[in-house]
């Protein structure tokens, strides 16, 4: 069941002479107890996509969807106080920098205790309450795989190390036994044997609690190794979407090959020392993007048509949106149309 | 091949007072030796807090060594108009760090920040300062009009260019990099590596690089150091080392990340 | 190699240009600034654009009304004083010695503050701590008070007053510099200068300073309109600028005299500080929002 679907999001934003469409008919579900990659490069809109879910948006932000539901509830055209309530006990952010998103002069116990929602707490004296808070506060740190609590529940954030703290934040994050967990670039600059520690906790939370987690990030072996479907996101625009091992073994988007591609570890025939494939460019930034397809200009096998943007079209669950897909033959896209034709009957 | 330097058991030693009274922290780096080869990559791997970016900056001269040198053996004359001038380490040994928003002068073009390198060790004229500059903006693949360009003004990917053409400009025989693929995102991380196996190839550099990205070190470096608590514990071809890891923290390291890779072939 | 511009007419903009284009969308930022210029011009070209000698006194016109008054004439445009002496030509010469030695003021403190800071900056250890605490604690007494101490040891004039104002409007530029330069030493591009052989003040002129230009201007138009307000209050209290010299704050207090025959007197000095004021702030306003939006667009 979805527990979180995006349908069609645009976000526009107002950059002081023009209105640019920083996101493109979006698309994502996150089924329950599912991880969801999202994936993208710096620029891509990945972290906008969050704020969105989150409902953080400035003034010159204006959101256009379809429906943004969270469990069927419409995120969307709810009261700002019920939004706040699934936003605090519900849904989970883990922000990218950890030791920015700590208070510098509180330590890590207090900020622990302070995020643990009082519904938690059974009744008691006030001193009772706290006694609670601070068993709560251990057993949480335990569960993410810090033995040692007394030395970092009375630390302040900047004396335990960056993926302690990336740890901390997810411990935070549980705090209020979310549904959902968003995890924005958590392994980002990290060594393989701490990265790994934080998949495995991820993964981990995910099977133990069933713990829906949307991952975001752009390191494709993190992703391949935990997740179960991937959304692939260019420029604003999902360009392919589906179970992480159909688009691993035949990636249908031409972005989506160069992403995979541009990992060499994923190349076991590729001799060392031979260039690696890469598409040409960069990613544009928001003043100057394309028409249509926005890989376009970067697209290996574009042609005319790709000056419109393409529809969605899915091949059972595995959707992807270019004209000009590969591994598939002129005939079969055709038929894939049609069948997006059927399901998008209720658009 | 030619030896082109040899590290002699440098030492650092690297202090930090913590507070007013505080105690004082030291980090000791060292002992180290290796060699390098004429076109040979070496990655240096290890885990945070391992003295790795402390390694890199005592090789380019950032830091002041306590013991030890640092040998160059000059080869043939590279380049008449700059071996004209005695040359110093710094500039046959040249440092690239990790991308970020600091490592380019916001305030200035690009045309003066590379200038600036070349006055300050060349004694070309105007018009030969120009040249060079451009010709160098050329082989990394930008356009010789990035010289009026300030920093704002350039993606990252090119912003990685910049620093890679400030090092090249003064035909260094040496590169050492901090990490210069961590911050880059998966498709210009490619444009970056096949731009130094092409520069590698051309001009038979020597090539130092920092990373944790084990995918990347293992398929474009000759030589693996493994560093930990400020000592090689391990060194050797990187086939041969990752086929074999000694080492507990070389184990620890390259498992976790064929693991990973495991598990994405499992998945095929 | 082929040699040809691909792009020669594409204009690259550097980030100076950039805070210029930034601050010409801003309407109200252009005009403080258009009437900046004026009051640039009228300090430089004062004896060409007075019609009289400030001193001229003109007995048979004696507290003539400004023109458009029924008793005004235009050959006294903004009427007469007590003396019988032109108005517009006595304010034109207030301005200049008003905003000149404002202007002179800043000039000197910004060069002195920034090599202070500079060094304050680049100096570790007890020397720059020292520096540093010393002018922070100065930088807490308001700067009048610091310059009627001063003028009481020194005594009165305007010589006296803006030396008074110049040594205390110096701490805010030390310390401005001195923590951005702080800041700079940290970042990554100065290793890398180092790296190339720049020593310390060739990093510090060719590479910190073209960033701190913006700062300084910013800080600079705070400090000018501190300084015109400490000048003319310091003349109004006849601790500044004594006569024969002639400044708005002391034209101000010799007409508060006849304030009632002759209220343009006071009015006419009084909106001249004012939009001097105006226009500096607006100007410095709109440079600290263009300074803030540039990298926007």
């Amino acid at each position: 069941m979805a527990l979180l679907e995006i349908k069609n999001l645009t976000l526009f934003i107002d950059t002081g002479n023009a209105t640019v469409k920083a996101l493109e008919k979006v698309n994502l579900v996150l089924n329950e107890g599912e991880i969801l990659a999202l994936v993208g490069e710096s620029g891509s809109g990945k972290s906008l996509i969050v704020r969105c879910i989150i409902g953080a948006i400035p003034d010159y932000w204006s959101i256009k969807a379809d429906r943004i539901t969270y469990a069927g509830q419409d995120l969307l055209n709810m009261s700002y106080e019920q939004r706040r309530q699934i936003m605090r006990r519900e849904i989970a952010v883990v922000f990218q920098e950890p030791t920015s998103s700590l208070d510098p002069s509180v330590t890590i116990g207090e900020q622990l205790e302070e995020s643990i929602p009082d519904e938690l707490i059974s009744k008691g004296w006030f001193w009772q309450k706290n006694k609670q808070r601070r068993q709560i506060a251990i057993s949480l740190i335990h569960k993410i795989g810090i033995k040692e609590h007394q030395k970092y529940l009375s630390a302040y954030p900047h004396e335990i190390p960056k993926d302690v703290s990336q740890k901390i934040m997810i411990a935070m994050a549980l705090a209020s036994e979310p549904k959902i967990l968003i995890a924005d670039d958590s392994t980002r600059g990290m060594e393989s044997t701490t990265k790994i520690q934080i998949l495995r906790l991820l993964l981990k939370l995910n099977k133990t609690k069933n713990l829906a987690i949307l991952f975001v990030s752009h390191d494709l072996l993190a992703i391949t190794s935990v997740a179960h479907s991937m959304t692939v996101l260019y420029c604003g625009q999902t360009v392919e979407s589906g179970r992480v091992k159909s688009l691993l073994k035949r990636p249908l988007h031409p972005y989506t090959k160069a992403l995979l591609d541009s990992a060499p570890s994923f190349q076991v025939s590729l001799p060392t020392k031979s260039p690696l494939v890469a598409l040409e460019g960069t990613i544009p930034t928001l003043q100057h993007l394309p028409a249509g397809c926005r890989l376009g200009p970067r697209c290996p096998n574009a042609r005319k048509e790709c000056v419109q943007v393409p529809a969605p079209r899915a091949i059972q669950d595995h959707t992807y949106s270019c004209h000009f897909p590969l591994h598939l033959p002129e005939k079969l896209s055709h038929q894939a149309q049609r069948i997006s034709k059927g399901i998008g009957g209720d658009e | 091949m030619n030896k082109i330097l040899s590290v002699n058991n440098i030492e650092y030693t690297h202090t930090i007072k913590s507070g007013l009274f505080g105690s004082l922290q030291s980090f000791q780096l060292g002992p180290i030796s290796f060699d390098m080869h004429e076109g040979e990559t070496i990655a240096i791997i290890g885990n945070n807090g391992s003295g790795k970016s402390m390694l890199a900056k005592a090789l380019v001269g950032a830091v002041p060594l306590s013991s030890g040198t640092i040998d160059l053996y000059n080869s043939e004359a590279s380049d008449q108009a700059v071996q004209t001038k005695i040359r110093t380490r710094g500039q046959d040994i040249r440092l690239i760090l990790q991308h970020n928003a600091d490592a380019l002068n916001p305030s200035l073009s690009i045309g003066s920040i590379l200038t600036q390198t070349l006055s300050l060790n060349t004694d070309f004229g105007e018009a030969q300062k120009r040249e060079k500059i451009e010709e160098t903006l050329v082989k990394v693949g930008l356009l010789r009009e990035h010289y009026y360009y300030y920093r704002h003004m350039l993606s990252d990917g090119q912003q990685q260019r910049i620093a890679m053409a400030r090092a090249l400009l003064l035909d260094p025989k040496i590169i050492v990099a901090d990490e210069p693929f961590a911050a880059l995102d998966p498709s210009v991380r490619s444009q970056t590596i096949n731009l130094i196996l092409k520069l590698q190839n051309e001009l038979g550099l020597g090539f130092v690089f920092i990373s944790h990205n084990i995918g990347i070190v293992r398929h474009i470096s000759d030589r693996v150091l493994v560093i930990d608590k400020g000592k090689i514990i391990e060194q050797g071809l990187t086939s041969e080392v990752f086929l074999n890891p000694q080492q507990p923290v070389t184990q620890k390291l390259i498992q976790s990340h064929f693991s990973m890779v495991e598990k994405h072939f499992a998945r095929l | 190699m082929q040699r040809f511009n691909l792009y020669q007419e594409e204009y690259h903009p550097s980030p100076l240009v950039n805070i210029w284009l930034e601050f010409r969308r801003s309407h109200i930022a252009l005009s403080g600034f258009v009437l900046l210029v004026l009051f640039l011009i009228i300090t430089v070209f004062a004896p060409l654009l007075a019609p009289y000698s400030p001193e001229l006194q003109n007995t048979n016109a004696i507290l003539l009304p400004p023109s458009w008054e029924p008793n005004g004439t235009i050959a006294h445009l903004l009427g007469t004083d007590g003396l019988g002496r032109d108005v517009f030509s006595r304010l034109l010469y207030a301005c200049r010695t008003t905003f000149g030695s404002s202007l002179v003021i800043v000039a000197i403190s910004v060069f002195i503050g920034v090599g202070v800071g500079a060094l304050a900056g680049v100096l570790s250890g007890l020397r720059s701590s020292i520096v540093n605490h010393l002018f922070d604690s100065i930088m807490s007494i308001p700067t009048l008070l610091i310059a009627i101490v001063m003028v009481a040891i020194l005594g009165t004039g305007l010589f006296n007053a803006m030396m008074a104002i110049t040594l205390a409007l110096i701490p805010q530029f030390v310390h401005q510099t001195r923590t951005y330069v702080r800041n700079e030493l940290q970042k990554d591009y100065v290793l890398l200068d180092r790296l190339d052989g720049a020593s310390s003040r060739r990093i510090f002129i060719f590479s910190i300073l073209p960033g701190m230009v913006e700062l300084i201007v910013v800080q600079a138009t705070i400090a000018l309109s501190v300084a015109i307000i400490d000048i003319s209050a310091l003349g109004f209290l006849s601790l500044g600028a004594q006569e024969p010299t002639i400044e708005l704050g002391a034209s101000l207090s010799l007409a508060l005299d006849v304030a009632y025959v002759a209220p343009w007197l006071i009015i006419l000095p009084g909106m001249c500080i004012f939009l001097m004021i105006l226009s500096i702030n607006v100007v410095g306003e709109g440079l600290r929002s263009a300074l803030r939006n540039r990298l926007h667009h």
